[in-house]
Parts: C-alpha cells; sequence; structure tokens
C-alpha cells in the first residue's frame, strides 16, 4: 500500500533529442488505480517501465511509499508488473511461476505455496497450478500473470496492457473481474492501455499522454465532459467527437451553416473576449439530434449497434464535405442516401487555433 | 434439393498429385545420394561379413558374423573405443563449457562486439588439417612451439607435449575449433530468449545468479542439448586431427583411425575394418536420432 508521485521525471532515449517522457509531475494516492492512456508512441509504457525501474529515469524524480526510488533497482523496488505478452516462465509450472518472486525473498516453501493456494482460488487457478505455461490458454495465462503479481502483496502493481492479447469479449470480462480484484485488494495500480474504452472503464482517474506529454488527468467522467484540449477531447469517447473549424463572429455566438450552437455563459464571455477568427468547435455525438431543423445533409452510413445506432451525416460546410456523427434511437427508421436536418443541443466544446479550450 | 456428391475419391487424387509435383525436384538429388552414400554402405556390410585381404591377394571369403564376435575380443579395438569415447566427450563438454561462457560475455553490448565476435568465429572457420598442423609445430612443437618458448622463457624444462599426452593435445585442438560453434548455438539461444521475462523475473526480485540459473539456463537447455549432439556426432569421426598431430600411436588412435590403419592404412584387412566402421554408423545413428528429436522439438518450441 503506498502513493507513487513522478515528479518531473523526464526518459530521454538515447540518440534522440526528444524525450519519450517529458517533465511528468504524477500524483497517485495510496489504493487509486490510475490508467494512463495515449497513442501508440505517446510515452505511456516509458512512464509505467520508469516507475518499475525497467527504464532510467534521465531527470526529475519517482517516490513510492514517500521514499525516493529513482535510482533503485527494480528488484529492490516492491513492485509487481504484468506484461503484456504476460512474461511467464517457460520452464516453471503455474505454481512455480506465482511463487518465484517468493523464493526469491527467501519465504519458506509451505507459507509460499499457501499463498499460491490462496492466489490461485481468487483466480480460479487451481485445477492449472501444475501445468507448464504453454499448455495454457491465453485467459489462462493472463490470470497466471495476475497471480504472480498478487501473491507478493506488492507496494503498488504495474500493469502494461495486460488485457490487449484477449480477444474482444474475455476482455470486457476480465476487465470488471481486475477493476473489482484491484478494489478488493485496495493495491495502488498504475495501468497502461492505448485503448480508451478500457482507461474509461477501469480508471479511478485517468492520464491522457501525448508525445511524452501529460495532457491532462482527472476522473473518466470530468475527462469527458470537460477535455482540456482538442487532443483529449478527439481521443476520449467513441465514436470520437465532432470536430469542425469554423469562424468566430466575437460577440454574435458561433455557427456551423444554418446551425446555430448553443454555447454556456462563460464561453461565449471567453469568446467574446477574443478576436474573430477561426476556432475548433466540437460537439459529442449524443448532443447532435436528428429531426426537421438545423442544417441539411446526406446520410452516408448507418451503424446499428442495437441499443443505439451512429448516423454518419455528410453536410455542406465553408465550401466542402463535412462529416458528422450523431447518435440515434436503436431502431431509427433513417437510410443511407437520405436527407436529413441536424441540430444540436449542446453542450459545445470549444477550442483555441493553439488547441486550448475556450470557456469552462 | 441438390445431390450431395462424395469427393473424397477425387480429393485423395489431387492430393496425390500435388505430393509427387513436390517430390519430383528432389528426385535426382535423392538418387545421387543413394548412390553415393548407401551403395557404399550396403557393399561396406557385405565386406564386414567376409574375410578379405588384399596383401597379399587372397579370395574374399563368408564368414558370418566371426568379425563382430572377434571385434570383442580385440584389445586395440577395445582401446580405440574408449579413446573415441574420451575424445568425444571431453572435447565436446569442454567446448561447450567454454562456448557458453563466451557466448554469455558476447551476450553483453560493449565496444567492438562485432569484431570480437568475428575474432572468436574465426577458429570454427580453419580446415582441421591445417589447424592440426599449426597447433602440432607452432604451439605444442618442443623447439619451435609457442608453448614451449613460454615455459622455457619462465624458466621451466621444454615438454614433448604430444608425445607425452597425445590425447589431450588432440582434445585441446579440437576444443580450439569447436568452441566457436557451441558459442554460436548458445548465443543464438540466449539472444533468442523474450526480453520481457528477464524483466519480469527481475522485478520479480530475482539476483543476476538467480536470473542464469533458473531462469536462463533451463531455457538454454534445448540448445546445450543441439550443441552436445550435433558435436558428438562430427567429433565421433574425427580422424584428421589424430593423423596430423600424432599419427595415431598409443592413447590417441580413436576408431576411425583405427579402421583407417586396419584397411588403406597398411593393415589391408578390408573385411575387419569394414565391421568397425560399421560399428561407428550405428554409433552414430543413435546418436543423430537423438539429435534430430532435440531438433524437432527445439523448432516446435518456438512456435507461439
Amino acid at each position: 500500500m503506498a502513493e507513487v508521485r513522478y515528479e518531473n521525471a523526464s526518459r530521454i532515449y538515447p540518440g534522440t533529442d526528444i524525450p519519450a517522457v517529458e517533465s511528468l509531475d504524477l500524483d497517485i494516492p495510496d489504493g487509486e488505480l490510475l490508467v494512463l492512456v495515449g497513442p501508440s508512441g505517446s510515452g505511456k509504457s516509458t512512464a509505467l517501465r520508469m516507475l518499475a525501474g525497467l527504464e532510467f529515469v534521465d531527470k526529475g524524480s519517482v517516490y513510492i511509499d514517500n521514499e525516493d526510488v529513482t535510482l533503485t533497482p527494480p528488484q529492490d523496488r516492491d513492485i509487481a508488473m504484468v506484461f503484456q505478452n504476460y512474461a511467464l516462465y517457460p520452464n516453471m509450472t503455474v505454481q512455480a511461476n506465482m511463487g518465484f518472486a517468493l523464493k526469491q525473498q527467501g519465504v519458506p516453501k509451505a507459507e509460499r505455496a499457501e499463498r499460491v493456494r490462496e492466489a490461485a482460488r481468487i483466480l480460479d487457478l487451481e485445477p492449472y497450478l501444475d501445468r507448464k505455461p504453454k499448455n495454457l490458454s491465453g485467459g489462462q495465462r493472463q490470470r497466471v500473470a495476475m497471480g504472480r503479481a498478487i501473491v507478493r502483496r506488492p507496494q503498488v502493481f504495474l500493469m502494461d496492457e495486460p488485457l490487449s492479447n484477449l480477444d474482444a469479449k474475455l476482455r470486457v470480462q476480465t476487465r470488471t473481474e481486475l477493476a473489482d480484484l484491484q478494489a478488493r485488494l485496495g493495491v495502488t495500480t498504475v495501468y497502461v492501455t492505448h485503448d480508451q474504452v478500457e482507461a474509461m472503464t477501469m480508471g479511478h482517474r485517468v492520464a491522457v499522454l501525448k508525445d511524452g506529454i501529460l495532457q491532462q488527468v482527472d476522473r473518466p467522467r470530468t475527462l469527458y465532459s470537460h477535455p482540456v484540449n482538442l487532443f483529449v477531447a478527439g481521443f476520449i469517447g467513441s465514436p470520437a467527437m465532432n470536430l469542425v473549424e469554423v469562424l468566430s463572429e466575437g460577440t454574435n455566438g458561433l455557427r456551423l451553416g444554418s446551425l446555430s450552437l448553443p454555447l454556456d455563459e462563460q464561453t461565449a464571455h471567453d469568446l467574446a473576449a477574443r478576436d474573430p477568427g477561426a476556432i475548433t468547435v466540437g460537439v459529442r455525438p449524443e448532443h447532435l439530434r436528428l429531426g426537421s431543423e438545423g442544417i441539411a445533409g446526406q446520410v452516408t452510413v448507418v451503424e446499428e449497434l442495437g441499443s443505439e445506432s451512429y448516423v454518419h451525416i455528410t453536410v455542406e460546410h465553408q465550401g466542402g464535405p463535412l462529416l458528422l456523427v450523431v447518435r440515434a434511437e436503436g431502431e431509427t427508421m433513417t437510410q443511407r442516401g437520405d436527407n436529413v436536418q441536424v441540430s444540436c443541443r449542446g453542450p459545445v466544446h470549444v477550442f483555441a487555433p493553439n488547441g486550448e479550450r475556450i470557456g469552462a | 434439393m441438390s445431390q450431395q456428391t462424395d469427393r473424397a475419391e477425387q480429393v485423395k487424387r489431387l492430393q496425390r498429385r500435388e505430393g509427387w509435383r513436390r517430390r519430383l525436384p528432389l528426385v535426382p538429388a535423392l538418387v545421387f545420394t543413394i548412390v553415393v552414400t548407401q551403395v557404399p554402405f550396403i557393399l561396406s556390410l557385405w565386406y564386414s561379413l567376409t574375410e578379405w585381404k588384399i596383401v597379399p591377394p587372397e579370395p574374399r571369403n563368408f564368414i558370418g558374423f566371426s568379425n563382430y564376435v572377434d571385434l570383442l575380443d580385440n584389445r586395440f579395438f577395445r582401446e580405440a573405443v574408449w579413446t573415441s569415447i574420451w575424445m568425444t566427450v571431453s572435447a565436446v563438454l569442454l567446448s561447450l563449457l567454454l562456448g557458453t561462457l563466451l557466448a554469455i560475455l558476447l551476450d553483453r553490448k560493449f565496444f567492438g562486439q562485432g569484431f570480437v565476435r568475428t575474432l572468436l568465429i574465426t577458429p570454427f572457420l580453419i580446415m582441421p588439417v591445417v589447424a592440426g598442423l599449426v597447433w602440432k609445430t607452432q604451439v605444442f612443437n618442443s623447439s619451435f612451439g609457442v608453448l614451449n618458448w613460454l615455459l622455457d622463457s619462465l624458466g621451466f624444462e621444454r615438454i614433448e607435449f604430444v608425445t607425452r599426452w597425445p590425447l589431450w593435445s588432440i582434445v585441446s585442438v579440437l576444443v580450439w575449433q569447436w568452441t566457436p560453434f557451441m558459442m554460436l548455438i548458445v548465443l543464438a539461444g540466449l539472444q533468442g530468449q523474450d526480453q520481457s521475462v528477464l524483466e519480469a523475473a527481475r522485478v520479480d526480485g530475482a539476483s543476476s545468479r538467480a536470473m542464469f540459473f533458473q531462469i536462463t539456463l533451463p531455457q538454454l537447455r534445448p540448445y546445450l542439448e543441439l550443441g552436445i549432439l550435433l558435436g558428438s556426432i562430427y567429433l565421433i569421426q574425427v580422424f584428421d586431427y589424430v593423423d596430423v598431430i600424432t599419427g595415431g600411436g598409443p592413447d590417441s588412435t580413436n576408431v576411425p583411425y583405427f579402421v583407417f590403419q586396419r584397411s588403406i592404412g597398411g593393415g589391408w584387412q578390408f573385411g575387419q575394418a569394414s565391421a568397425y566402421s560399421i560399428v561407428v554408423v550405428i554409433a552414430s545413428i543413435v546418436i543423430a536420432t537423438f539429435g534430430l528429436r532435440v531438433l524437432s522439438n527445439l523448432l516446435e518450441g518456438e512456435k507461439p
């Protein structure tokens, strides 16, 4: 049980000038499940490996339980890590895999066996204790990797895309099991994923990284409703937010063609204070509506998911075609080729040309 | 309803045709191999059942398994077998040990790694006869050898190594030549290791020692076995080194050299010599069978 803290931590790989992780400042309280999310190359895995001690910290510091571990080798950090490919020891049985760390600590054999059995019970691995990893299915291997981590009762769990090698259905199921397990054990966990759905569903808080720079850390809902910049707005949410470049007319509010975009007071105020010019507005698919008013367009694709459907509509904007995604009822009658009208009920996110959010 | 046709017969015919299309290009090579290896082998089998002397020329008599029975009583043959075993086992194990140590060193990154690796491989590229001659005349030799020069300059007496330790002289040349081979096999094993498994072990608190003995070495096992078996198959039939370095003689005549001595090397007993060589072939086949099994396990293990 411990708090984890990154202080201005940077990692610059030898032979490059651009840091893989730049001045990361992150405070993870005891017991939290923090998800690091970002596209590939965003430095999320590097940040995790810096905490594990598998990557050097070139600038700044890393703390576990208020102890500076920046220069501590991985074996002395009391952390457990789950790797993307599970990294099970191929020559050892499940039991030996799970007990390996305890063996290194010199835990007596009887206690070791007891703790391995306990973890195996939690993870439904009891029938497989004597098998070798190659005789296990993907899901079972994943659980062995988890088991290897929890047997240790470490201060921190580190998970590097632990679900990405599972098939879609198993991934969703394991996702909830993992979140539940973490909550029960109450161990501080840093979880890396490129999948924003995984991040949103699992994380107590989510840290979004891009090009090695931390963009925003917040609770999933805040991240969704108040993205601090264009990148976070586009990255979080599936399907992605509709982002459209429009011309700001100062005090007259914003218009998308014939469609007037509702702005809250603070945003309208901040926008009025700026010079007129091109800005980007973002509207989530569920905040657009098909109806008898608004901007006219033609349906190009209807994605029917059963409970809801996403209608892709091409409208004309600034002399070119523009694709909008609108969420509609599951039993929508809309078809490809229909002429429809789209209106907006807000909220509308507004971003300056440099990507920063305008307004609240 | 459309009628369901049974395609089994047609499928079988297609498969057969496909099979021949693949085998056909291999046939010339197969015929050649049979002519140059299997035909002489069958003739040897036949000769081994006869008494056949060329000098002075005598007619060939069929004597059944007498040659094989006599083998067991032949003291010189038994000695040759022991020499073969000693030579093979010690050369294989020593070169494997040295090769593993060198491979572990080469597995780390350091300046000039490629250059050092090339240098270390060089002994394997030298012709066996040349290697034997170089060692005999320039290392072991009591007048011109480097070793004796070293002993001399340190104030020790000169030693005629080859005369004093004929077996170990040959073994040291074999080890020198075969260490690079073992090193390459083990290096392939080391570099084929999953890095994340090693990282996992570090996070799990393993010391470098524990990592080597509990993670790396067990994973190297198939590679070590492969090295042992390939090495054994090659070294059991060593002939050139013996011929060049000691020219036979007590303690250094292995079975292949003994076969040579008994046949074209002056004995002219082709029947007996054939029987000896058949024994070597059988031993090699036994080892090779194990070797191939290990090899196939290794290849299967690499499939994810």
